[in-house]
C-alpha cells in the first residue's frame, strides 16, 4: 500500500459527493434496519428493492408522466407493494420455525435471484441514467470545487426522512405499536396488537424506503441489473457498523461509508475497497450490536 | 469396512436401489459408471466434471451448514484460495520445477504441488478466519463470513501484493506430461475428468467418514442444540472452529479442481454470488442429508444445461433457481433427497425413514481431524449420537 501525503486536497465537492452517496445508503439501510429490528428478518432482497425503485421511476418518467417527483413517489410505493406481497406470501410462513433466521435469509436470497432476473427480463441488461429534475439541475461552486445541486437535495431529503421516521416511531400510535412489538412480540399480541398485519406494514414501510433510495438515486448513478447486488453489500456494511435495528446508527454508518467511498481512494491507492469490509469484520467481532447499538432505538 | 455394516444392513443409498446389494458391489458399479463417463462426448465430460467440482464445493459447505447449523456466505473465499494457490504455483514455480525434475514429468509434479499448496493456503486462511467467525451465530455468522469473503474479493481485485493479477485473474495452463514417449495432456477433458473424479470421490469419502465419526455426531448435536451440547461437556466453540477448517479444506480442494477446469483463477470465485452456489445446491438437494449437496449440484448443473437448450430461457436461468429455492425452503425443507427417500418409503412401504444417515455412530475414528478435535467431546457425544439424527420429522 502506498500512502500519499496526509493532507491531500479534500475538495468540498468530495464531501458533498460522499454525503450524497451516504444519503442513498441511509435510505436503503434504514429500511433494512427497521425490518430487522421489528421482524428479526435480515432481508437479502433489500438491494433488489432499491434497484426496483430506480427502474420503476425511470419507467414512469419515460413512459407515463414526465415529472420526476411523481415518478419517485410511484417508484417508492410500487416497491412497497412488492415488499408487502413478498412478506405476505413467503416470509410470514417462516416466523415460527426453529431455525427461522437462516431460512429467512435463504428465502430472501431466492428473491434476489428472482428480482434480478425479472428486472433483466423487463428492462434488459443495459444501464440507464436520467438527468436530475430541472429545478435542481445546475452546478454549485463552493470553495473552488463544483458539484450538482441535486446532490444537496438528496442529502436534505435523507435528513428529512431520518427526522420523519424518528417522529413517526417515537410520537405516533403506530410507532408505539412498532416499538412494543419489536421488544416483546408475544406480549404485544396478547394485548391485542394484530402482529401479522403490523409486520406486513413494517415490511411495506421498509421496502418503500429502499424504493425511495433507488428512485432518488436514479439521476446520480447508472441504473443496471448489477445495482442491487452492489448496494445490498454496502447496506449490510452500514447496518452492521451502525447496529442492526438502530436508525441513528444507520444514518451515521451510511455517512461514514459514503465518505469512505468518496475520500478513501485519495488516501490509500491500493486496497481501499477492502476497508469497509475490514471495518465490518472488526465491528462484528468487537461490538456485534453496532457502534450505535440498541434495537428499536 | 465391516464395522460400518452393522447387522448386515446396507447403506441407505444402496437399499434405495435394491435390497440385498452390498456396499462393495454398489461402490464397484459406481466406479465403473464413473470411468464410463469419460467415454461420453467431450461437452458431457466437461459438464460432469463441473458437476463433481460443484458437488464437492457444496459438500464442504454443508459440513458447516447442514451438520453444524452455521450458514456461511463466504465459502467462495476458500474456493478461490485453492484456485489461486495452484494458479500461482503453476505460473511462478512451473519453470523452476521443470529445471529440477526435468521437463517430461514436471507438469504433473507442478500440478500436484500446486494442489497441495492451494490446500495449505486455504487451511492457513481458514484457521484465523474460522477462529474469529465461529464466535458469532446465525445471521451474524452469515454476515461475518460474507464480510471475510468480500474482504478477500477486494484484496484480490486491487492486488496490493502484486500476486493475483487484479480483475483479469491468473491463467492456468496445466501442460503435457511426457512419460518415455507417452504424452498426456493433463488439461485434456477426459484426463482432467479422471483426475477430478478420483480426487472428488476420495475427498467425498473423507467427508463421509468425518460426518459418520464421533466428530460428525458432535456436529449434529451442536446443530440441534448448542446449549445442550455444551451441557454435555462439548467445547462448542472449539468444535465449530475445527468444522470450519475441515469444511474450508474440502472447499479448497474443489477450488483447486475448479482452476484447472476453468483454465483460470478469477476474482469472481471469491464473490458472495459464488458462495451462494453452494447454498443453492445444498438447499435444493437437502441440507440434512449427506447426499443432499451432491444431488443438489447435479440438479443445479443439469437443469441449467437443460434450460440452455432453449435460447429464450437461457438468459434467465437464475430466475428458475430463485423460485426453486424459495419453494423448497417454504414447502419442502428436506429438499430433493428428502423427496426421494419419502418416495422410496412410499413405494417399498418401509416405515423407518427416521434412522437414515446415522451410520456408524461411535465406531470410526480414522479421519485425522476427527480424532484430535473430539478429545473432549468423544465420551459424552458417543452414545447419544444416534438419537440426535434429524430427518425424522419428514
Amino acid at each position: 500500500m502506498s500512502f500519499t501525503p496526509l493532507v491531500p486536497l479534500i475538495g468540498i465537492s468530495d464531501v458533498v459527493i460522499g454525503l450524497s452517496l451516504g444519503s442513498r445508503l441511509f435510505l436503503i439501510a434504514v429500511g433494512l434496519s427497521l425490518i430487522f429490528g421489528v421482524l428479526g428478518v435480515l432481508n437479502f432482497a433489500h438491494g433488489g428493492f432499491y434497484m426496483l425503485g430506480a427502474y420503476v421511476t425511470l419507467a414512469v418518467i419515460s413512459n407515463v408522466v414526465d415529472n420526476f417527483w411523481i415518478a419517485v413517489v410511484v417508484g417508492a410505493l410500487a416497491v412497497g407493494v412488492v415488499g408487502a406481497a413478498i412478506e405476505f406470501s413467503a416470509i410470514r410462513r417462516l416466523y415460527d420455525r426453529v431455525d427461522s433466521d437462516l431460512d429467512q435469509l435463504i428465502v430472501t436470497f431466492g428473491f434476489v435471484l428472482v428480482i434480478h432476473e425479472a428486472v433483466r427480463f423487463i428492462w434488459g441488461s443495459g444501464s440507464y441514467s436520467i438527468d436530475p429534475p430541472d429545478v435542481f439541475n445546475f452546478s454549485v461552486t463552493l470553495g473552488g470545487s463544483t458539484f450538482n445541486a441535486y446532490r444537496l437535495v438528496v442529502i436534505g431529503l435523507a435528513v428529512g426522512v431520518l427526522v420523519a421516521l424518528w417522529l413517526f416511531i417515537t410520537r405516533t400510535y403506530f410507532g408505539s405499536l412498532v416499538r412494543g412489538t419489536s421488544s416483546d412480540r408475544e406480549m404485544a399480541a396478547m394485548l391485542g396488537v394484530d402482529v401479522p398485519r403490523l409486520y406486513t406494514g413494517v415490511f411495506f414501510l421498509g421496502s418503500v424506503l429502499a424504493g425511495l433510495g433507488g428512485a432518488l438515486s436514479a439521476p446520480i448513478q447508472a441504473t443496471s441489473p448489477a445495482l442491487g447486488d452492489q448496494v445490498i453489500i454496502d447496506a449490510f456494511i452500514v447496518v452492521v457498523i451502525g447496529g442492526l435495528g438502530s436508525m441513528g446508527g444507520a444514518f451515521v454508518g451510511a455517512m461514514l461509508i459514503g465518505m469512505m467511498q468518496s475520500l478513501g481512494p485519495q488516501f490509500i491507492s491500493a486496497g481501499s475497497i477492502a476497508i469497509p469490509f475490514l471495518a465490518m469484520v472488526v465491528v462484528l467481532l468487537l461490538r456485534p450490536e453496532g457502534l450505535f447499538g440498541g434495537i428499536g432505538e | 469396512m465391516s464395522a460400518t455394516d452393522t447387522g448386515g444392513r446396507v447403506s441407505r443409498f444402496g437399499s434405495a436401489v435394491a435390497e440385498g446389494w452390498t456396499r462393495e458391489r454398489f461402490g464397484l458399479l459406481g466406479a465403473v459408471a464413473l470411468v464410463l463417463v469419460a467415454l461420453a462426448p467431450p461437452f458431457q465430460v466437461y459438464l460432469f466434471t463441473d458437476f463433481l467440482v460443484v458437488a464437492l464445493f457444496a459438500l464442504g459447505f454443508n459440513l458447516l451448514y447442514g451438520y453444524t447449523g452455521l450458514l456461511s456466505f463466504g465459502h467462495g473465499l476458500f474456493y478461490a484460495g485453492g484456485a489461486y494457490g495452484i494458479a500461482i504455483v503453476l505460473r511462478d514455480l512451473g519453470p523452476v520445477i521443470a529445471d529440477v525434475v526435468g521437463t517430461g514429468i514436471s507438469p504433473l509434479v507442478t500440478f500436484v504441488l500446486g494442489g497441495v499448496v492451494g490446500l495449505a493456503l486455504v487451511v492457513a486462511v481458514a484457521v484465523p478466519v474460522g477462529w474469529l467467525s465461529v464466535r458469532l451465530e446465525e445471521i451474524y455468522f452469515a454476515l461475518i463470513t460474507l464480510a471475510f469473503g468480500m474482504l478477500g474479493y477486494s484484496l484480490i481485485i486491487q492486488d496490493p501484493a502484486g500476486l493475483t493479477n487484479g480483475t483479469d485473474g491468473v491463467i492456468v495452463l496445466l501442460g503435457t506430461v511426457d512419460l518415455g514417449g507417452v504424452s498426456l495432456r493433463i488439461g485434456g477433458r477426459r484426463i482432467y475428468y479422471l483426475i477430478s473424479a478420483v480426487t472428488v470421490v476420495a475427498a467425498a469419502y473423507g467427508v463421509w467418514r468425518v460426518v459418520n465419526s464421533p466428530f460428525g455426531a458432535v456436529c449434529k448435536a451442536i446443530r440441534e442444540s448448542p446449549d445442550r451440547a455444551a451441557a454435555l461437556g462439548i467445547d462448542v466453540g472449539h468444535h465449530r472452529w475445527m468444522t470450519f477448517i475441515v469444511s474450508a479444506a474440502v472447499v479448497g480442494i474443489a477450488g483447486v479442481l475448479r482452476a484447472g477446469l476453468a483454465s483460470v483463477a478469477s476474482p469472481g470465485l471469491t464473490h458472495w454470488s459464488t458462495s451462494a452456489i453452494a447454498v443453492i445446491a445444498t438447499v435444493i438437494g437437502g441440507a440434512t442429508y449427506f447426499y443432499g449437496p451432491i444431488v443438489g449440484a447435479f440438479i443445479f448443473l443439469y437443469i441449467r444445461w437443460a434450460i440452455s437448450r432453449f435460447p429464450a430461457l437461457e438468459a434467465y436461468w437464475e430466475l428458475f433457481f430463485g423460485a426453486l429455492l424459495i419453494a423448497v425452503v417454504l414447502f419442502f425443507k428436506q429438499g430433493a433427497v428428502g423427496g426421494l427417500l419419502l418416495l422410496r418409503d412410499r413405494v417399498l412401504g418401509d416405515g423407518d425413514a427416521g434412522d437414515a444417515g446415522s451410520g456408524g455412530g461411535g465406531a470410526l475414528d480414522e479421519g485425522g481431524q476427527a480424532t484430535t478435535a473430539t478429545d473432549d467431546g468423544a465420551e459424552s457425544g458417543g452414545d447419544s449420537d444416534a438419537r440426535t439424527d434429524r430427518g425424522d420429522d419428514s
